[in-house]
């Protein structure tokens, strides 16, 4: 068996996971320090985008069902090697940076939200440690406990979703495009960073089993995970006004209207906790994919587990105790932005054909 | 095929049991058996009484048509098919041209078939697998009357030569997993076969050892239904455990009363099961990690009890915690190892004497105390793989109360990852949750009355996934 392989539903289910997974954290904050309470739109268009992106990257999964190339041999084959590698580089530090993010906003919240402080290479560690080992039991092994903890991860989000939205004052979102349209859109290109979660997919392309439907149980889930997004945004900028921008850990703000007195317990972070497992598998499939990049980079299929590989990885996970999340942030937006946006909405969009030049090419060579 | 006597008769020269006999009727022929092994009132009465009555006869071929009155004569093959033959207690007979006949003369020494003790059932068949292999077949057979049910005979062990039967339904399971099956049987080179359960670490394809991979039953009833679903089961002579495979961790989850009783009693009693389970190996971790770190959670009336019960203890709750599942485990183990009236007495002793005398003496506090006692229970509703869950419990409490629920959610999903990953026979271990299999949760936790299980869990390859037809 192929331990990468992955069927549609499980990449679906994996998806929604991963949208649900990185957008609660610290982007609802951000955003609302940029365009206020317009935010939700601004995550509206980033959705939109994604979504357009999206239908072009099913439509080359589908057409790739046949010949199931992986995405360094659809590069290499249409665009040439070396622009192949800077793409594969370009996919690796977004990874990286992205699970670096991830990673350091989880810590934030254990810090501030559980009062748990620890080193950050002890906190990195096991995270790092349950990645690789999911790296070397394979992607597939990621995808069935997706599918096995996702009923748990969607009741807890919609536990600490109900009480919010019952004392949301959603009058606040009026008037509509305040912050003006231009800048709302420009807020969401500017934060795409946060968007796209599809990339993963470009590594598990030779994985994916297609037996009936790619675009419905992937759209649906896309659709899923966009409105949910978009409702916090909603529900956040709705509870805390003009406070919004203070408050970084928009999950751990809204449960707190889940918690009635203290005399029932804090139950709003059990389900917190719940809800933080699929940031960790979000974490998890980031790693594995910055892991898939060095060996698609090097060129070599990694049969056993490669301790170098892993090192790399692992040695830029210590970039935040280094480096300031925020002066990431920063960088990312200053510099990072125009090449990310080339593999995160450029290339999906060519993805398609790609696929086809890629496929016509492996045709000729007889390979 | 030429089979020496002289070779055969110095090979267990020396050995009391073993038992020569001349007769002249015609040729010479040379009648030997395992005095131990075989029944005597056979040997006489369907070989040495026979040839008596034999005045002239020709050749070899002609007095294995007079042993006709024997249900099992045959030629072995070879020199070391005789001796497996006369080892299991056929009676040999040799003539001056080392031509050999095996005659069936096996004594039915062993236990008689009886309610076993580790699947006693309120509702449904009472009748256990015995240490008799023949035995074993006779009651599959008697709930399998078709032509379809096969077996496969083998020999495993180089010295113990023990005698493992493949059975399977042809038509429903999977013709390659069965020859995968033999030929993993078929390679073993052991010394021994004493159990299935040496077996069981054979045909463990990926070798994990953590949890059990081959499932195992004493219930006939029980081997027949899974193999209905298109398992193989796996008999060795021996063992009253019959192997199955291939297997599924929510199997251990069922128990064997489980299609006797109402699909609704079966489907909340597995969902209380799946539930212990789940808090078994969970609950020490959260009570420590939520003592320690985010006591917040718990509600005010339990922290103020919970304090005041631990406010006069000497350890931290990890180690006080730790104690409490070591000292069951201990408890556990021993218990086990004793006969069943001193274990009774060793219970009470450990339950009641050992933990109310460390909650007075303020060893433990009594919350750590019921908590450990509340999962230890809980992890008996999985029987096959209780020691294995006790271990991760104290894993995932330990790692929680050095990290908090940090610990606590990497360890549970490097767990599951674990389990996900599992995959023997074609068949996902966590099925049919992980992958999602929605035809098979007809029988999973859940359970639909059987007339609408239509059709075989897809979990399980077959070849017949129609239950009906």
């Amino acid at each position: 068996m192929d331990k990468n392989r992955v069927s549609v539903d499980q990449l679906a289910l994996l998806y929604l996971l991963i949208v649900m997974g990185g957008k609660f954290l610290t982007l609802p904050s951000l955003l609302a320090g940029d365009v206020g309470h317009d935010s939700w739109l601004a995550v509206t268009f980033g959705f939109v985008w994604d979504g357009i992106c999206l239908c072009f990257l099913l439509w080359a999964i589908k057409l790739n069902n046949a010949s199931r190339l992986d995405i360094s041999s659809i590069l290499d084959k249409s665009l040439s090697k070396p622009v192949s590698k800077l793409l594969l580089a370009i996919f690796f530090v977004i990874f990286v940076l992205r699970t670096n993010i991830l990673l350091s906003s989880c810590y934030k919240m254990f810090s501030v939200t559980f009062d748990v402080s620890t080193n950050w290479i002890v906190y990195v560690l096991p995270v790092a440690a349950l990645a690789f080992f999911a790296t070397v039991k394979g992607f597939n092994a990621v995808a069935r406990t997706g599918q096995l903890l996702f009923a748990l991860i969607l009741i807890a989000v919609v536990a600490l979703f109900i009480s919010p939205l019952r004392e949301a004052e959603f009058g606040a979102l009026l008037p509509v495009g305040e912050a003006g349209w231009g800048k709302i859109l420009l807020t969401s290109y500017t934060r795409s960073f946060w968007f796209s979660d599809y990339i993963f997919i470009y590594f598990v392309l030779d994985g994916i089993k297609i037996k009936k439907r790619v675009f419905a149980p992937m759209l649906i889930s896309f659709g899923v995970g966009a409105l949910l997004s978009i409702l916090l945004n909603a529900v956040f900028v709705s509870l805390f006004g003009y406070l919004a921008p203070q408050f970084d850990m928009a999950m751990s703000k809204i449960g707190v209207f889940s918690a009635a007195s203290t005399t029932n317990g804090r139950w709003d972070w059990l389900t917190l906790s719940i809800w933080l497992v699929s940031v960790f598998i979000k974490v998890v499939i980031f790693i594995f994919c910055a892991y898939k990049c060095i060996e698609k980079f090097v060129g070599k299929r990694f049969v056993k587990f490669n301790w170098i590989a892993a090192s790399v990885v692992l040695l830029t996970l210590s970039l935040p105790m280094f480096v300031s999340t925020d002066a990431l942030l920063d960088t990312v937006v200053k510099w990072g932005v125009i090449p990310f946006t080339l593999v995160q909405y450029v290339l999906p969009l060519l993805m398609p054909l790609l696929t086809k030049v890629a496929q016509r090419k492996t045709e000729v060579s007889g390979e | 095929m030429k089979i020496s006597f002289d070779k055969f008769q110095k090979l267990w020269q020396g050995q009391d049991d073993f038992r020569v006999r001349k007769i002249v009727c015609g040729i010479t022929l040379n009648a030997v058996c395992l005095d131990t092994m075989c029944d005597g009132v056979k040997v006489s009465d369907f070989v040495l009484q026979p040839l008596a009555y034999i005045t002239e006869a020709k050749n070899i071929d002609e007095i294995e048509q007079k042993l006709a009155a024997s249900t099992g004569v045959r030629r072995p093959p070879n020199f070391f098919a005789a001796i497996e033959d006369f080892t299991n207690g056929y009676t040999l007979v040799f003539d001056e041209k080392d031509n050999c006949i095996a005659v069936d003369t096996r004594t039915a020494v062993g236990r008689s078939v009886a309610e076993p003790p580790t699947s006693m059932v309120m509702r449904g068949p009472r009748e256990g697998f015995v240490e008799d292999i023949k035995v074993n077949i006779t009651l599959l057979r008697k709930r399998l009357k078709t032509p379809n049910f096969k077996i496969i005979n083998l020999a495993v062990g180089k010295y113990t030569n023990t005698a493992v039967s493949v059975c399977y339904i042809e038509g429903i399971a999977d013709k390659r997993i069965v020859d995968d099956i033999v030929q993993r049987l078929e390679s073993v080179k052991t010394d021994g076969v004493l159990d299935s359960s040496y077996l069981a670490r054979y045909l463990d394809v990926n070798k994990t050892f953590l949890f059990r991979r081959v499932g195992s039953t004493e219930k006939p009833d029980i081997a027949v239904g899974k193999m209905l679903e298109g398992r193989i089961a796996v008999i060795s002579d021996g063992s009253p455990m019959v192997l199955t495979l291939p297997y599924l961790f929510v199997e251990d989850m069922q128990s064997p009363g489980d299609y006797y009783e109402n699909s609704t009693m079966t489907t909340l009693s597995r969902s209380l099961r799946f539930v212990s389970v789940i808090a078994s190996v969970l609950l020490p971790a959260l009570y420590v990690c939520l003592q320690v770190y985010n006591y917040q959670i718990i509600p005010l009336r339990f922290l103020i009890t919970v304090l005041n019960a631990s406010e006069a203890i000497p350890f931290s709750p990890l180690t006080e915690m730790i104690l409490v599942l070591i000292v069951f485990d201990i408890l556990r183990e021993a218990n086990l190892r004793m006969p069943s009236a001193v274990g009774i007495s060793l219970s009470l002793v450990g339950a009641i004497v050992l933990g109310d005398a460390a909650v007075q003496a303020g060893l433990l506090g009594a919350p750590a105390v019921m908590i450990g006692a509340l999962s230890g229970i809980g992890l008996f509703t999985m029987p096959d793989n209780t020691l294995i869950l006790s271990l991760l419990r104290l894993a995932v409490t330990f790692v929680g109360g050095v990290m908090g629920l940090l610990g606590v959610i990497v360890s549970t999903l490097t767990i599951i990852v674990y389990l996900a990953s599992m995959q023997d026979y074609k068949t996902p271990f966590l099925a049919p949750f992980a992958p999602d299999i929605p035809e098979d949760r007809q029988d999973a936790v859940a359970q639909i009355p059987v007339p609408n299980m239509k059709k075989r869990p897809k979990s399980i390859p077959n070849e017949n996934d129609n239950r009906r037809g």
